[in-house]
């Protein structure tokens, strides 16, 4: 007889079983890590007396929001990939130290400090992660198409995590530079703006993977890029006007993400076997973490309208 | 031919999904009365010898204590006298097909080795089955109105597969998922496993690359 | 009448579901929805035979344009959710397996490879690959030089193939690489498996296109199907009613329109009255049989029972069987060749994930002027996914294996791949239906079938499998193993252009008796190189709308 125990077999060549437990942890270190950040922010935070500081820390919030969802996103989806390719902890990792550096306080002189790094880094992986991904989608069978741009590493993702690394940034520059408000609230309204296009598009991508089955995913793709070109508008003419109506929509957009969540939770209890088979449809389903990136979005448009306002008052 | 199975999956077992999302009511009902073999009511104590020893050979299974059973479910089936949707034209109906069959097969043993072909040795039986699949049959006679190899192959072997790989054990033992409703996969590349799946196997030649 | 076959079917087999005013409610697993209920002694405007593609289509159509339709099913009316197992004898089920003699030079394999019995017909269990016809196949003689002529234009049924999709939600490929343009198919195409890849990478190699198949289950939520789990077993039921069979599109479609269904009920006799019409149908059901009176008989039985119901309703004034006066029911009876290549790889590929059929290439259907190509027709071929029995049943039946050989050869299930073609065979007269000395239980004769390829038919399965063997290899496969197979069903009572060579019109009427019609994959005057459900439902759909023009117009 051939049969051999366990024990005694070769290691195979390569159990692509994924690496999930390591994954699970960082996620569980993320999420705690975010957690005591969070819990710190609120231990801090009081009334301000500044609009500067306010839209400083409703940017800092909507780049934590934003962080917290590529960190989930990110170990759900590298989790599906079973972290095959170890850089693939980077996501998860990069986006945790970004909502911890969202939530601790910004420093108020130039100089280095381990959050302006973090937000850097994120910036940075971001855009390797694009190429990695962009690679996945490449070397598969049928190269750049549409079933590989559905289907294979999300072309999208890592993009988000620039984005809050990019939110990050800003923050930083803007603690340092109190004065010229007008100027920060142009940057940050572009910023906000250019990214809500950008995460519109993903979601237009996805959606229409999902045949638009349901029409209110029609939703993320109509509201949040409206918002996105009045933002750029602001940022390029500011006194063009039409702050009441902008602010409008950035509230909507930021329900959006909590009303998307609702939906994409509802989607998942869709799938067959519904919640109690979520080990499958959690991955299968829409994503519940990524809708309520728009709540961040909305907060750092938010953040640049306030400033404008503020800049525009004072002049 | 060898007489030992290396099992590339050894260990995995579809069972123990049994109670996770995998299985379903209906399924697990289904496999659960699959446990208890139906007691032989069709054939004679003397075809079911033969039919024993042929899904025997048909599927080995010498490393179990208690093999797989087979025989019994192909009474049952012929006890209900349930089709397959098919008779070919140059073949008596079922329940003559199997009846005709065994005893053809057990004439060329006695012709062969002149013995019964549930006594004689497993070469001898595969010799057997090796002749009737390729048609040279010393007792050509005992094969009337019945093509050997018809019989053999789209008859009896394709009857003991459908119900050996069907089992549990089976499955296991090629590394199927088994199972899956209301949980299906998720990872369909190749490359990728689901926890739910059997861990990549091993096979004696990638060891030696 | 046929033995009980499931142990999980609660009761669907031995008591008719759609009675006393309700319908099984097949998104549920146990409830009900409200049935009209048609009287047997008043002629309802149409009794339809068969609740297939053809059937449940017509039944639909017939509805909500206002008739009344009594819908009859030999077969059970199932609850997926609750009825279907994930166990491939226990969904033995869902096959018509009462016998039927199969002789000829290449007899052909029926039950599970190409018939089904139930509510839903032959989709309850069908693979769900749902292409298109190439438009000149509607004119192979005219344009391709080969077998008939279609009574159809290919615009037309353009436009039926498009209503189709819509209403079987197919998830296809943004733009499919074959044929002329067509609209976006509702669903996006389905992440394509590894055994899916296999053939996407073999066809990059050797320079030919190939595409994500459109398929008939969906990639995203649809009314109450949630989207496709990759379990992998449509061919023996889909369990979670992903797959757009007709059981879960159109027949819930024609309950609400007002049909009725009669499960469980099969019908034996077409009745003829003294002048010659159709009067209605005999049927046993709930152990007794019974008489459905009836304005219109349309059968839908497919092309075995079609054929055969119609031979087995001869009376005095139609001694050869109804519609047979040219003696034309049971012929031109085609079937694809289903001829199969499978390798082995040294990794592993895990071909039981996603529905069994994920990539598949149309190249050989729209080269004309490749020098390699010997034959008339066409094929397409796919990526393989059988399961475990249904694979060891190939093995078995190309090789004879058995023994540890077998068990080992079977344990390398795993790191195979495979592709099999859809292949179109020449409509041939003596390739027939007839019916037997024997009968079955009901007392009925039993069909008989007669097939042999023809000459044309071997040299394209021989085309494909030399080519296949390439592609396999170009993927990095090896240990090539061939297998021959035929799959689908398709004439038996064509439609032609004339009463002298085919059964019906173009409107599935039969030419000899106005009131008595036809409407399944018994039709097709040819087979096309390309799975035929889509098509069946196409046709049904444009004879539907048709027959209620005809209505209106009092021609009915
Ligand atoms: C395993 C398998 C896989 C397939 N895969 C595909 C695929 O991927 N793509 C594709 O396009 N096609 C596929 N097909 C073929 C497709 O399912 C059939 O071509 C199609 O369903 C035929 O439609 P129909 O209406 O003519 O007949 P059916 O759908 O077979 O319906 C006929 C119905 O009539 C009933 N009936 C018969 N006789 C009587 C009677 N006397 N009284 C009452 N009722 C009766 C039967 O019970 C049956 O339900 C597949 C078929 C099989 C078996
Ligand atoms: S693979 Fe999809 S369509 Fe097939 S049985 Fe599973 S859920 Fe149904």
């Amino acid at each position: 007889m051939t049969r051999r125990g366990r024990e005694d077999r070769p290691a195979p060549a390569a159990t692509r079983r994924g690496r999930t437990g390591l994954g699970m942890l960082v996620l569980g270190l993320g999420l705690g890590l975010a957690g005591a950040a969070a819990a710190g922010r609120l231990a801090r935070s009081r009334k301000h007396a500044d609009i500067h500081d306010a839209s400083l820390r409703r940017t800092r919030d909507g780049a934590a929001i934003l962080g917290a969802s590529v960190l989930m996103d990110s170990a759900m989806e590298h989790f599906r990939g079973g972290y095959e390719n170890r850089v693939m902890y980077l996501g998860p990792t990069m986006a945790a130290a970004s909502v911890a550096a969202s939530l601790s306080e910004p420093r108020l002189h130039p100089g280095g400090s381990a959050a302006r790094v973090a937000h850097g880094a994120c910036l940075v992986t971001g855009i390797v992660g694009t190429g990695f991904h962009l690679w996945n989608i490449t070397r598969r069978p049928g190269g750049l198409s549409w079933n590989n741009l559905f289907y294979a590493a999300p072309i999208g993702a890592p993009g988000a995590l620039s984005i809050a690394g990019l939110l990050g940034l800003a923050t930083e520059a803007m603690a340092v530079r109190q004065e010229d408000r007008r100027t920060t609230g142009r940057a940050l309204a572009a910023l906000s703006g250019l990214s809500l296009l950008g995460e519109s598009a993903e979601v237009a991508l996805l959606h229409f993977r999902g045949a638009f089955h349901n029409p209110a995913m029609y939703l993320p793709i109509t509201v949040p890029p409206l918002a996105g070109i009045v933002l750029v508008a602001l940022a390029v003419r500011p006194h063009a006007g039409g702050q009441r109506v902008t602010r409008l929509l950035l509230r909507i957009v930021g329900g959006l993400g909590v009303l998307g969540t609702a939906f994409h939770v509802y989607g998942v209890s869709r799938n067959m076997g519904g919640w109690s088979n979520w080990r499958q449809n959690a991955l299968a389903g829409p994503p519940t973490p990524a809708p309520i990136s728009f709540t961040g979005l909305g907060l750092a448009g938010l953040a640049a309208l306030d400033l404008l306002d503020n800049a525009r008052d004072r002049a | 031919m060898s007489d030992d199975f290396s099992d590339p999956y050894e260990g995995y077992d579809v069972l123990s999904k049994w109670d996770t999302p995998s299985f379903n009511d209906q399924t697990r009902r289904v496999l659960a009365a699959r446990r208890t073999p139906p007691a032989r009511r069709f054939f004679t104590q003397e075809e079911w010898r033969t039919l024993q020893a042929l899904c025997d050979r048909a599927i080995p299974q010498p490393e179990r204590a208690e093999p797989v059973p087979i025989a019994p479910w192909i009474d049952a089936d012929l006890h209900a006298d349930r089709g397959t949707g098919t008779r070919y034209a140059t073949m008596p109906a079922a329940r003559t097909a199997w009846r005709q069959g065994l005893a053809a097969i057990d004439a060329e043993a006695l012709v062969r080795f002149g013995t019964p072909f549930a006594d004689l040795a497993p070469e001898r039986q595969d010799a057997i089955l090796t002749a009737v699949d390729d048609e040279s049959l010393a007792d050509p006679y005992a094969w009337e109105g019945l093509p050997a190899r018809r019989f053999l192959r789209d008859t009896a072997l394709k009857t003991i597969v459908s119900i050996y790989y069907v089992h549990p054990q089976a499955m296991s033992e090629i590394g199927y998922g088994g199972p899956a409703s209301p949980r299906g996969y998720l990872r369909l590349g190749g490359d990728r496993l689901d926890p739910w799946e059997a861990p990549q196997g091993h096979w004696p030649e990638d060891e030696d690359r | 009448m046929t033995p009980d076959v499931g142990l999980a079917s609660h009761g669907a087999e031995e008591a008719p579901r759609a009675t006393a005013g309700r319908a099984p409610d097949v998104f549920s697993r146990e409830g009900w929805v409200p049935m009209r209920e048609h009287c047997r002694d008043e002629a309802v405007d149409f009794v339809i035979v068969g609740a297939g593609c053809g059937g449940s289509v017509l039944a639909t159509k017939l509805a909500e344009a206002g008739h009344s339709v009594v819908l009859f099913d030999a077969g059970p009316f199932w609850r997926p959710l609750s009825d279907f197992a994930s166990d491939e004898r226990e969904q033995e089920k869902l096959y018509w397996l009462d016998e039927r003699i199969s002789g000829g030079d290449d007899p052909i394999e029926f039950g599970a490879n190409n018939s089904g019995r139930g509510v839903g017909g032959s989709t309850t269990h069908f693979q769900m690959v749902s292409l298109r016809f190439r438009p000149e196949w509607f004119k192979s003689r005219s344009a391709l030089g080969y077998a008939v002529d279609w009574p159809v234009d290919w615009k037309e049924m353009w436009h039926y193939y498009a209503e189709a999709e819509r209403a079987m939600s197919i998830s296809g490929p943004i733009s499919y690489p074959w044929g002329p343009k067509r609209g976006r198919y509702p669903y996006r195409a389905h992440e394509v498996n590894e055994a899916g890849l296999v053939l996407a990478r073999g066809a990059e190699a050797l320079g030919v296109d190939w595409a994500p198949t459109p398929l008939a289950t969906v990639s995203a939520p649809h009314g109450k199907s949630p989207p496709c789990v990759y379990r992998g077993m449509c061919k023996i039921g889909c369990s979670t009613n992903a797959k757009q069979s007709m059981l879960v599109t159109y027949i819930p479609r024609a309950l609400a329109a007002g049909a009725e269904i009669r499960d469980l009920a099969m019908v034996g006799h077409i009745e003829t009255g003294p002048d010659g019409r159709a009067t209605g149908v005999e049927y046993h059901r709930d152990g007794g049989w019974h008489f459905q009176k009836a304005r219109n008989v349309v059968v839908s039985a497919y092309s075995i029972e079609t054929p055969r119901l119609l031979l087995n309703s001869a009376c005095g004034r139609y001694p050869h069987g109804l519609a047979n006066g040219n003696g034309q029911v049971g012929r031109h009876l085609m079937v694809h060749a289903n001829h199969a290549v499978w390798a082995e790889f040294d990794r592993e590929i895990r071909w039981y994930k996603g529905p069994p059929s994920m990539a598949c290439c149309e190249h050989w259907n729209y080269d004309d002027d490749d020098p390699s190509r010997d034959f008339h027709g066409g094929y397409s071929f796919m990526s393989q996914g059988p399961l475990p029995s249904d694979f060891a049943g190939t093995l078995v039946g190309s090789t004879g294996a058995f023994g540890m050989d077998l068990r080992e050869r079977m344990a390398r299930y795993n790191r195979m791949a495979g592709l099999k073609i859809v292949g179109e065979t020449m409509p041939q007269a003596e390739n027939r239906v007839t019916l037997s000395d024997e009968t079955d239980a009901f007392g009925l004769p039993r069909a008989s079938v007669s097939f042999s390829y023809c000459d044309n038919d071997r040299r394209l399965y021989e085309h494909s499998q030399r080519f296949m063997t390439r592609m396999l290899e170009a993927a990095g496969g090896g240990n090539f193993l061939e297998s021959a197979s035929t799959a689908h069903l398709m004439g038996g009572c064509r439609m032609g252009h004339s009463p002298e060579d085919s059964v019906t019109d173009a409107d599935g009427r039969s030419w000899e008796i106005s009131n008595l019609w036809i409407c399944d994959g018994s039709l097709m005057p040819t087979a096309g190189g390309v799975n035929p459900a889509l098509t069946i439902v196409a046709n049904a759909a444009r004879i539907g709308d048709r027959m209620v023009r005809l209505a209106k117009r009092g021609e009915v």
